[in-house]
């Protein structure tokens, strides 16, 4: 009998030599860099664990990990209460909402545009002197002089999560609305003929079955979040102002390596940021597993 | 219906296949040299053209954003592969540069710059040095700035729009303040934001962010900074309009919306501010001041700042791994002293060139219509006299980032003067750890 079976080797080696090469070579590579004093030019030198000792004392690194929590807590708990919400509503079957279609596109609309047009259009929204909701403001006698949004360290914050909120509740609906359709619409029957109200429907029907589905957006929004960087960087032009507290993360490492030429600490801190990803995954699962023996 | 459609979308993909390919055989047709340059603006574009039609080469730009240049740059550089023949330096990244063996080295044979040493503006040709004393980047451009200001109102204010008794009363920070409050009180305001006086900061005796021993100065004049940006806001001296903000632009053209109900103020105000003046460099004029205004055009002058100083501008260089560098080496020769060429560029755009002998030629009876007839390359080329390239150190975007924000904090009243300049060395140090701040001594 003549053996095949490398056929198969044979087709499946594209991808795994361009993962290699992209994807394993690269984090190897930056695990070397991480102790040295890398500057991107030049060659590197080789200098232990000094980046790392500088990592766990760096109080820029732990202001930027409370932004990145900040931010993205604020943001998550906006994201999924509107958009719970709107599936609650949506999918209530004594209502029974008309153009689901419609707003489920208008839902998602701030989620097609480009990043860098959300900045341009919020820098000018929440502009000092001419800002358009200072002026609203203003106008409607609900402020008596304006409020520098993007300069106070709680509004900016607020700000960057709001946006992001209003970005990816939209999506987070339609997962949520495809996870409320695929619970039975017998429950809710039954509970009609036993006369629940709305609210016990929701907490005893739709909120338990539903808790997969949150689960699910809650990793994948987690892994997005501490990932936060475009939002912070174009509308603080890369510097985390006010007072660093737009200073992600992901936007301390862009600035180590791109700005001020560390990429031996910049690749330090990268590390540090893969740490923190695993420990949070890993209490994430830890969570999932209690919840699936319960 | 179906079979159409897939006819189409299979014909259109081999013609695209086809047209890609044909595209790479026939880069260079009829055997003709090619040039590739890489740049961060389009500045290069025209002279490019120029240079074709006298060499019948083919040269291909390639323009990629500021933000990204240095990023995209680096790599190909460092590789080898891809990397172009030519190209350009920012001044905010060619003291880093300069350093590196990326640029040809042009002191020595067969491109002997040194001989061209006195036909150059000194700062201009000597930032083109690296620390082992070889030059390696030239620029046709000089960039010193000043401050352009609107004739109309300084005849209405101050009762004459000459800029020579203009530039005596902003020779001081003190007349610049004195003038704002002369134009307040007639409803105008001197800067759009208060970033304006960072130039101005220097004082009379400038120094480099950092010295030869690797330490941060913080110069007397830099600590002044703070005082005179805080009296800037509590003066109210400025209409709020951020750099390079939509209501920045705007104010070049007109009066802009200024805060309604803004209680620091006087509440009789109008809600409409014009603004005075603009801290410009000689490319402010034409990138930005031109391409602004319409109605205000004519009525603008420039003149001089408490001190000189000098913003951006663009270098040119061969990549040292280049196979063309004869080809290379005759583009840099006509951009940065080929009088033919830099006669007409300088009439056509402008731009104020750093080659003495046409700078010399045309400074004479130079006039810009803009600036109501006024010869500004008169003027340019005096304050790039007094620049002095020492000042520029690898470090000073960053530096300056730092500081600004620190200055404005302080302004905002977030944090007292000590603790922005104390805030300002944690920055530093954070940034870059090889420099010492005055606070660790």
């Amino acid at each position: 009998m003549k053996n095949k079976n490398y056929y198969g080797y044979l087709f499946i080696l594209p991808f795994f030599i361009v993962f290699a090469t992209f994807s394993i070579y690269p984090i190897l590579l930056t695990f070397y860099y991480s102790f040295t004093n890398y500057s991107g030019m030049g060659t590197p030198e080789f200098i232990g664990l000094a980046n790392y000792k500088r990592l766990v004392t760096d109080t820029y690194f732990l202001q930027a990990f409370i932004n990145t929590w900040y931010i993205w807590g604020i943001n998550f708990i906006f994201q999924i209460g509107i958009a719970l919400g709107l599936a609650v509503l949506f999918s209530d079957i004594r209502l029974k909402m008309k153009g689901l279609g419609f707003f489920r596109a208008m839902f998602y609309l701030p989620n097609l545009i480009t990043i860098a047009s959300v900045a341009l259009l919020f820098g000018i929204l929440l502009g000092w002197h001419h800002g358009t909701l200072n002026h609203l403001l203003l106008d409607l006698g609900i402020i008596s002089k304006p409020i520098n949004w993007l300069n106070d360290p709680t509004t900016a914050r607020w700000s960057v999560a709001l946006i992001g909120a209003w970005m990816w509740f939209g999506h987070t609906f339609i997962v949520l609305m495809a996870g409320i359709s695929g619970i039975s619409n017998d429950y809710y029957e039954s509970a009609l003929i036993d006369g629940a109200n709305r609210f016990q429907t929701f907490i005893s029907i739709t909120l338990p079955l539903l808790k997969p589905i949150m689960l699910y957006v809650l990793i994948t929004s987690l892994i997005g979040g501490l990932q936060i960087f475009d939002l912070p960087m174009l509308i603080t032009n890369g510097l985390g102002a006010p007072q660093g507290s737009l200073n992600t993360m992901v936007l301390y490492l862009y600035n180590q390596a791109f700005r001020f030429n560390n990429y031996g600490y910049a690749a330090a801190v990268a590390y540090g940021l893969f740490i923190i990803t695993v420990v949070f995954s890993l209490i994430t699962f830890k969570a999932m597993y209690r919840k699936s023996v319960n | 219906m179906k079979k159409l459609f897939l006819f189409l979308l299979v014909s259109v993909l081999s013609f695209a296949l086809i047209a890609c390919n044909s595209g790479d055989s026939s880069s260079n047709p009829g055997g003709k040299q090619k040039l590739t340059v890489w740049s961060f603006t389009d500045e290069l574009q025209e002279p490019i053209d120029v240079f074709m039609e006298r060499h019948d080469v083919e040269i291909e730009l390639t323009i990629i954003p500021i933000a990204d240049y240095p990023t995209r740059l680096r790599p190909v550089l460092e590789s080898g592969s891809g990397a172009p023949d030519i190209f350009t330096g920012e001044l905010a990244f060619i003291k880093d540069w300069v350093e590196q063996g990326y640029w040809e080295n042009l002191s020595q044979a067969p491109y002997n710059v040194e001989e061209l040493k006195g036909d150059f503006v000194d700062y201009v040709f000597d930032l083109g040095r690296g620390s082992d004393g070889n030059i390696k980047a030239l620029s046709w451009q000089t960039t010193p700035g000043g401050i352009f200001y609107r004739r109309s109102i300084a005849n209405e204010v101050l009762g004459t729009d000459d800029p020579q008794v203009i530039g005596e009363k902003f020779s001081t920070m003190d007349g610049l303040f004195a003038v704002g409050e002369e134009l307040k009180a007639k409803g105008y305001r001197l800067f759009p934001d208060e970033g304006a006086v960072r130039w101005f900061a220097q004082g009379n005796n400038p120094q480099a962010w950092v010295n030869e021993n690797n330490e941060l100065v913080m110069s007397e004049g830099r600590i002044n900074h703070f005082d005179y940006a805080k009296q800037l806001r509590e003066m109210d001296l400025t209409a709020f309009a951020p750099e390079w903000s939509p209501a920045w632009f705007a104010a070049m053209d007109g009066p802009i919306n200024y805060n309604a109900g803004w209680d620091a103020v006087d509440t009789n105000a109008s809600n409409e501010v014009e603004v005075f003046a603009y801290a410009l460099p000689t490319w402010g004029l034409h990138s930005v001041l031109k391409m602004n205004t319409d109605v205000t055009s004519g009525d603008w002058a420039v003149t001089n700042g408490p001190n000189p100083y000098f913003w951006g501008g663009t270098w040119l260089g061969i990549y040292s791994g280049s196979k063309n560098k004869d080809l290379a080496w005759e583009f840099v020769k006509m951009m940065t002293h080929d009088e033919e060429f830099l006669t007409n560029w300088a009439l056509e755009s402008g731009d104020v060139l750093s080659y003495l002998p046409v700078t010399e030629k045309i400074k004479g009876d130079f006039s810009e219509p803009f600036l109501g007839g006024q010869n500004n390359y008169t003027f340019f080329l005096n304050q790039a006299e007094s620049i002095n390239p020492g000042l520029v150190t690898r470090y000073d975007q960053q530096i300056d980032n730092f500081f600004g924000n620190m200055v404005s904090e302080y302004v905002d009243g977030v944090k007292t003067k000590e603790e922005a300049i104390q805030e300002f060395y944690n920055l530093v140090r954070n940034a870059y750890p090889q420099i010492k701040t005055p606070d660790q001594k």
